[in-house]
């Protein structure tokens, strides 16, 4: 009898590890040759934070991804629908990951738009590109995803925004600009923010600021103790945060204790609505486009759809993503006259793309080096004692 | 000489800034502790007559966070209150604490009361299926995102201006508005339970409630009114926390464990030891996280409880239990 029941249980270990090593594989050699038709609907995968508490940010992407959609697909001849999935930062790579398997198990998704973090795309990447599927990351900076030894992304993954290679030096060249001596530098202990503190601090340290390192952990909110440790010489206080709240609790909470240090977020604290105490800074990629005359007919489109809503920082490189992305996939689809043969059409497509005028200003086009854009850089605001942001660098 | 005297200046200099970082710890600890005294008082009064922790009770001090919120814009929202700022607060507070103690009133009858006679562990279970209900409902009603009270836009920032020094450090309104309202309530408290007859009634039920039921005291009537008292503490004490930290859905359970922790420390069942069960733990957090590491304080934290358990299971204030064999 204990022979048998070894012998059932050892068989039962064996399917299962059979199983599961086919399992993946399997999938995506599927779904990596099957051929599409552009004639049917075509889905774009969108994948960004549309809960917690970078909530705002993934639904102001959606509202531009939706309206690129709409306006774009018809004058490509495509037939698209957006589908999304939702990835609260609080909630670590999981999502991300879950996402991806359901996206490359679907014939029909012939691209992703996102993941928006940087997180979530290093957790994820490899999944998309066994695949074949491409993803356009609309706001996803960290450097490590397509520069230096260990790439946290593959060559499937397009970025429409510079990394924070760029964000961290402008940040930090700009506080010394201001005579900043002496900066205190946080990381989330999470990828985007300590790529971005790594960066900043690097530079600071190199022009021979004085800098003080602080690691908190992504999900505390009362910053009490860590401003006690700011010192009452600091400057700035470089606040790398996905959550424009917690930017402003830290200013509050820096203003209850007397410090006269002001906080500098990066692009993820760029919400007016939440970050408003004056006489701080954020860094974003993206300039104030209704100050570029020929969006002016975009702009007013967009804000039909969506009355009441102001133009954030967010929203148009989503445009810009979707502009990318439906354009690879109608240059896969003539390609294949009329058929997407395999994903990695769309891929090797992407690449090649050049819009001309686009909506972040000037033309846009990938670097030959690598997946990020030519050129690109970040700008510097300054919140104003009404909460606006003003463009000072 | 002058060596020696620049010594000193920068001796004294760093004596300084240790005596402000020591005051602005010690201020962070107090404001912290204020609230988890009136969150541990909540544990001791349910306990202290039920015998039931109510691990439930941080998703009532989070509910509290969000009646506050909720009040705080139909008054008009930070920017444009339609009433003074100090009539502002106090009536966010009211609601709060007058939004949980319904809520309390409705935990004890429809997941305790059915309960009462069951073996011990059915009614912690119980509390642990309701904590989790509340948070994930509330999650689901208004979303995951942080919401922030934005004190700072009261008043042009009065409550963070306004205020006193001690040294170099400053004590803003808003700390003191915290820590004197925690104390004037857990006073009213300790004045309800020992010189009112339904404060002498919960000693009675505390104290043995057979007897107590005996002697013609209603014990639902009793129980029912320290789940009312301790509910509307912890909307107070979240009113108190989130006029200065945003709040979320799910902030309560570790809260909630960090306010058992505090009336553990206390003495568990004893009203003046959840103060001091508050504020041991409100400055041990602030000592560990300034001197220590910030990253330690939540673990130092589960461990003094443990601790405590092993050592001292009566807490500092508490009594020692004797059972008659």
């Amino acid at each position: 009898m204990k022979k048998r029941g070894g012998l059932v249980l050892a068989l039962a270990v064996f399917a299962a590890a059979a199983l599961a090593s086919t399992a993946g594989a399997g999938s995506s050699a599927v779904t990596r040759s099957q051929a599409v038709s552009c004639k049917s609907t075509l889905k774009l995968g969108m994948v960004a934070p549309f809960t917690g508490g970078a909530g705002f940010l993934g639904n102001e992407q959606l509202s531009w991804a939706k309206y690129a959609v709409k306006t774009l697909a018809p004058k490509y001849g495509l037939k698209i629908k957006l589908v999304t999935g939702d990835t609260p930062v609080e909630q670590g790579p999981a999502p991300a990951q879950t996402l991806a398997q359901k996206f490359v198990a679907d014939k029909s998704v012939v691209a992703v738009i996102g993941p928006s973090t940087s997180g979530a795309v290093a957790a994820s990447s490899q999944v998309y590109r066994d695949a074949g599927l491409a993803h356009i990351s609309e706001s996803a900076t960290r450097t490590s995803l397509t520069k230096g030894s260990a790439l946290e992304a593959t060559s499937a993954f397009f970025r429409v925004v510079p990394g924070d290679y760029i964000q961290g030096p402008t940040d930090a060249n700009f506080m010394i600009k201001k005579g900043a001596k002496n900066v205190v530098v946080i990381d989330f202990q999470e990828p985007y923010s300590q790529g971005l503190a790594d960066a900043a601090e690097n530079v600071l340290d190199k022009k021979g600021v004085t800098t003080t390192r602080l690691s908190i952990a992504n999900t505390v909110t009362d910053f009490s103790s860590f401003v006690t440790k700011v010192p009452s010489s600091a400057d700035f206080v470089f606040f790398p945060t996905q959550k424009p709240g917690d930017a402003q609790n830290f200013a509050q909470q820096l203003i209850e204790q007397g410090k006269k240090a002001k906080v500098f977020g990066g692009d993820g604290s760029n919400d007016a609505t939440q970050f408003k105490v004056p006489g701080s800074f954020v860094s974003n990629f993206a300039p104030d486009i209704t100050g570029i005359a020929y969006n002016k007919p975009l702009i007013a489109g967009w804000q039909k759809d969506n009355p009441g809503k102001a133009v954030g920082s967010f929203g148009p490189p989503t445009y810009l993503a979707v502009q990318v992305a439906l354009n690879a996939i109608k240059r896969a689809c003539d390609a294949g006259k009329g058929s997407i043969k395999e994903r990695a059409d769309v891929v090797r497509n992407v690449k090649r793309i050049f819009v001309k005028n686009s909506i972040l200003g000037g033309d846009f086009r990938f670097s030959t080096k690598s997946n990020d854009p030519l050129n690109a850089k970040f700008y510097i605001f300054e919140i104003q004692s009404n909460g606006s942001y003003k463009l000072v660098g | 000489m002058v060596t020696l005297l620049q010594f000193t200046l920068d001796g004294l200099a760093l004596g300084n800034a240790r005596v402000d970082e020591f005051t602005q710890l010690t201020l962070n600890g107090l404001t912290l502790g204020s609230v988890y005294a009136l969150i541990a008082l909540g544990y001791s009064l349910v306990y202290g007559i039920l015998k039931l922790l109510n691990f439930a009770h941080g998703d009532v001090f989070m509910v509290g966070t969000f009646i506050g919120f909720g009040t705080l814009q139909v008054l008009g929202g930070s920017t444009d209150p339609v009433v003074p700022v100090w009539a502002l607060l106090i009536l966010i507070t009211l609601a709060a604490m007058a939004g949980c103690a319904v809520l309390g009133v409705a935990i004890e009858r429809f997941a305790y009361r059915p309960l009462r006679d069951a073996p011990r562990i059915a009614p912690l279970i119980s509390a642990l299926g309701v904590s989790f209900f509340i948070a994930y409902s509330m999650q689901l009603m208004f979303g995951a995102a942080l919401k922030n009270y934005d004190t700072f836009s009261l008043d042009g920032g009065a409550l963070y201006f306004k205020g006193f020094d001690i040294g170099n450090v400053r004590v803003p309104l808003i700390r003191i508005i915290t820590i004197v309202s925690a104390f004037v309530m857990m006073i009213l408290l300790w004045l309800l339970v020992t010189r009112t007859r339904i404060g002498k009634a919960m000693r009675a039920t505390s104290h043995d409630r057979e007897a107590a039921a005996m002697m013609g005291i209603d014990i639902d009537k009793v129980i029912v009114f320290a789940f009312v008292l301790g509910s509307a503490l912890a909307g107070a004490a979240g009113v108190l926390f989130a006029l200065r930290v945003p709040t979320y859905a799910t902030i309560g359970f570790l809260i909630g464990l960090k306010g058992f922790t505090a009336a553990v420390i206390g003495g568990i069942g004893s009203i003046p030891g959840a103060l001091a069960g508050g504020l041991v733990l409100g400055f041990a957090e602030a000592y560990t996280q300034g001197y220590v590491s910030t990253r330690w304080s939540d673990l130092f934290v589960f461990v003094i409880l443990i601790l405590f358990l092993l050592f001292r299971p009566q807490g500092l204030l508490g009594k020692a239990d004797i059972r008659k064999v």
